[in-house]
């Protein structure tokens, strides 16, 4: 009598190894079901609605195959948004990058006080993109903010001008707000991954006679290779996606000098209601960070790593 | 392990009924299913009575979230909720996030009973069908008692009244009175008499008028302005039909007049000013002598530079040639949502209905920074009567003047509720046009042309 539910069950669940695999998916069966949910689902639907008409205001969606796409690259102003984009990423990524390898370099020595430093230094990115708006814009205003007063006097700007009004200058001044605003994030992990290279490497550098420099050039930055990695390909996507700041300061202006795609994705699924055709933008604006990311991992020889 | 995989697979069909459960609900009907014939589905029962919406709750969203405004709002709510046996749940959705917040709430039919909203949302909220016409609370309320001009910018295609007029807003021209005393200067009748005064008023440290060209909105109110002010418009008022593609010749005009002020009278960093850095600019730290405004230079001056307040005053930006054709105007309203019972219908309209009493609606209209007046016109004594506005006598008396007599428009709904007005405020392409003509990327016919095919493409 007892042999038979036990027979019932093995013949249900089969062998061992099946056994484990069922197990093995039940426990990952709750990822597995929220990727499908927040992340193939919308992808998928995104695709989809990039080839249709669908409206925010319309009842009715028809699927109008390139039709959106078509109507993008005819856009142009779509080019010089897209090119927008490119230097705004590509700039803002550089510079943080930078920025928080150097400060990462400095405080990753020994000091008095270094606990405190560093969480002075993680101030930048705590602070709400609105509140950085608000003061940038209060200090570049052309007629009382601090920083057009002194480029006024000392010439460099012309009376009763603002670098936000300018072409030239509105997109270096949203990118160095980024760079501020972002640095502490590659800081950090360039901190962490600067503290797990082994003294040893460098100790025998040392008494082989290399130089700081070629200590840094030889050992530190090949070290740092596989986190610069992580953090372009972060940093990219972040970067490239990221609307507020820019919305904020300049409103995607003068003149449509720092309008990305985001914004034009902003404008035509909110402005125009038109999601069908804010859904080609994001597609257009995934694959090129798609694009750009394989194309730095398979340079960077992470793949055959 | 039997026990183990029940208890897993309960907890995968807790996650999924707990995530089903974040989608609409079922059991109401989406906002396309609601009734077809909108009229007779907000017809109030005239029998309910307030003992019948014991226990009710009224859902209600207002973008003003200056705290003066919503403080004012909340008590008048709570007030007639009071009065009526109803609770009330007033909610602050702020404009910068209101489209994204309209669009969510219209997708799962979750939208507020009532809504307190400037044109733009109302023009949205009525082309996604999510309002009721008001004809019957105006109507009962006394059509007579607010002006034709605002009765016409919330009217639908079928002829119908979306939204309720609250208070409304008039485009002036802010001047420095002082500065035109001393440089014995007259107000301006045309655009080239304007030109000049401006120019006249260009001194070391000062700059005659600003144009105000940030990408998000100013750029279109500032060029509406002047485009009403020649009589070109986005939409025909009389046919309903898009116009701006035939008035190419008129429209380049007004970008190259403004294009002119910019170069000769306006500071160059004035191509990024938004509202604050203009209206500073006139009313507190004086390097501007005329600016466009709504009158929230006032405000402005009595909260930061209170010396200013008595050297300002303003006059109707001129026509072309003299003849002004009309002005641009703003307001707010309320609108409200279909309702599917009578009781429901009979709440929201006696609700809206008590809104309306002299005092009621001069103190909405006061509490918002100068110079917003009520659309209720029995409201203007008591409106002319506060101490907020008796400094201002001749400047009120002439925008109450214009707003009841002359035609005034918010852009895109020259003829009515138009969804292209929502487009126009969120658009960036005012800015790049504009910006671009000003600073000679563009020309005038380059920017009127991207203006144009851009608003087209929203059009087809």
């Amino acid at each position: 009598m007892r042999r038979g539910p036990a027979l019932k069950r093995s013949r249900l669940l089969g062998s061992y190894d099946r056994r484990h695999k069922l197990i093995g998916l039940a426990f990952s069966l709750p990822a597995i079901l929220f990727l499908i949910l927040f992340v193939v689902y919308p992808v998928c639907y995104n695709v989809w609605l990039s080839f249709t008409n669908t409206s925010l205001i319309k009842k009715t969606s028809e699927f109008i195959w390139l039709d959106n796409y078509v109507r993008l690259f005819d856009n142009q102003l779509f080019w010089k948004y897209f090119w927008n984009t490119c230097k705004w990423t590509f700039w803002s990524v550089l510079g943080q990058l930078a920025l928080g390898l150097g400060i990462a370099l400095l405080i990753a020595r020994p000091m008095k006080g270094g606990t405190a430093l560093r969480s002075f230094l993680l101030i930048p990115y705590v602070v709400p993109a609105i509140t950085l708006a608000l003061v940038s814009r209060w200090m570049l205003n052309n007629e009382y903010g601090i920083i057009s007063h002194w480029l006024q006097q000392a010439g460099w700007l012309q009376e009763g001008q603002s670098l936000l009004a300018m072409q030239g200058s509105a997109m270096w001044v949203v990118v160095i707000l980024n760079i501020w605003r972002s640095y502490p994030f590659p800081m950090l992990i360039y901190w962490a991954a600067l503290k797990g290279i082994d003294k040893g490497i460098y100790e025998a550098a040392s008494v082989d006679g290399a130089t700081k420099w070629q200590c840094f050039c030889y050992i530190t930055l090949p070290e740092l290779k596989n986190t610069t990695i992580v953090l372009v390909v972060l940093r990219t996507i972040w970067t490239a996606t990221y609307y507020d700041l820019i919305y904020m300061v300049t409103g995607g202006g003068p003149t449509g000098s720092t309008t990305t795609l985001p914004i034009l994705i902003y404008q035509a699924s909110f402005g125009k209601y038109q999601v069908g055709y804010g859904a080609a933008i994001s597609m257009v604006l995934g694959v090129l960070m798609f694009v750009c990311i394989i194309f730095y991992v398979t340079k960077s020889g992470v793949a055959e790593d | 392990m039997t026990k183990k995989l029940t208890s897993l697979l309960l907890a995968v069909v807790l996650v999924a009924l707990t995530l089903t459960a974040c989608g609409p609900e079922s059991a109401d009907p989406p906002v396309s299913e609601k009734p077809e014939d909108l009229s007779s589905a907000q017809t109030p029962d005239a029998s309910a009575d307030s003992a019948s919406y014991e226990g009710q709750n009224l859902v209600i969203w207002t973008n003003l979230t200056a705290d003066a405004q919503y403080e004012v709002l909340n008590k008048q709510f709570n007030e007639l909720g009071a009065e009526l046996g109803v609770t009330v749940t007033v909610e602050k959705v702020s404009f910068n996030e209101m489209y994204g917040k309209l669009a969510t709430a219209v997708s799962s039919g979750d939208v507020p009973d009532i809504m307190h909203t400037n044109f733009g949302g109302t023009a949205y909220l009525y082309e996604t069908e999510s309002i009721m016409p008001m004809d019957d609370v105006i109507n009962d309320i006394g059509a007579g008692d607010f002006s034709d001009a605002y009765l016409r910018v919330l009217t639908g295609k079928d002829g119908k009244i979306y939204g309720l007029p609250d208070w409304a807003m008039h485009t002036s021209v802010w001047y420095r009175k002082d500065l035109f005393a001393e440089k014995n200067l007259k107000v301006p009748t045309t655009w080239a008499e304007f030109l000049t005064t401006a120019e006249a008023l260009n001194s070391d440290g000062m700059k005659g008028f600003n144009v105000p060209l940030d990408s998000v909105q100013v750029a279109a109110q500032t060029f509406y302005e002047m485009m009403c002010s020649a009589g070109v418009y986005f939409i025909d008022p009389e046919t309903g039909e898009y116009c701006f593609d035939e008035e190419k010749e008129k429209a380049v005009e007004v970008i190259d007049y403004l294009v002119e002020l910019y170069r000769k009278a306006s500071p160059a960093g004035s191509l990024a000013w938004s509202w604050g850095d203009y209206r500073n600019a006139l009313s507190v730290t004086g390097t501007v002598a005329m600016s466009l405004d709504m009158g929230a230079v006032i405000g402005n001056a009595q909260s930061n530079a209170p010396e200013m307040v008595e050297k300002l005053g303003c006059f109707d930006f001129p026509g072309v040639d003299g003849n002004k054709a009309a002005s641009f105007g703003s307001g707010y309203c309320f609108v409200a949502v279909p309702q599917t019972d009578d009781a429901r219908s009979a709440l929201v309209h006696d609700f809206l209905t008590a809104l309306y009493t002299p005092e009621r609606a001069a103190e909405r209209a006061l509490s918002r920074p100068m110079f917003a007046f009520p659309s209720y016109k029995p409201a203007f004594e008591r409106y002319r009567a506060s101490d907020k506005v008796a400094l201002f006598q001749d400047e009120v008396n002439y925008i109450l003047d214009a707003y009841e007599n002359g035609a005034w428009y918010w852009y895109g709904m020259e003829a009515g509720l138009n969804g292209l007005s929502a487009y126009i405020e969120s658009t960036g392409i005012f800015g790049e046009a504009l910006q671009g003509a000003c600073d000679g990327t563009y020309t005038a016919e380059q920017a009127y042309d991207l203006i144009n095919e851009d608003l087209m493409s929203y059009e087809s």
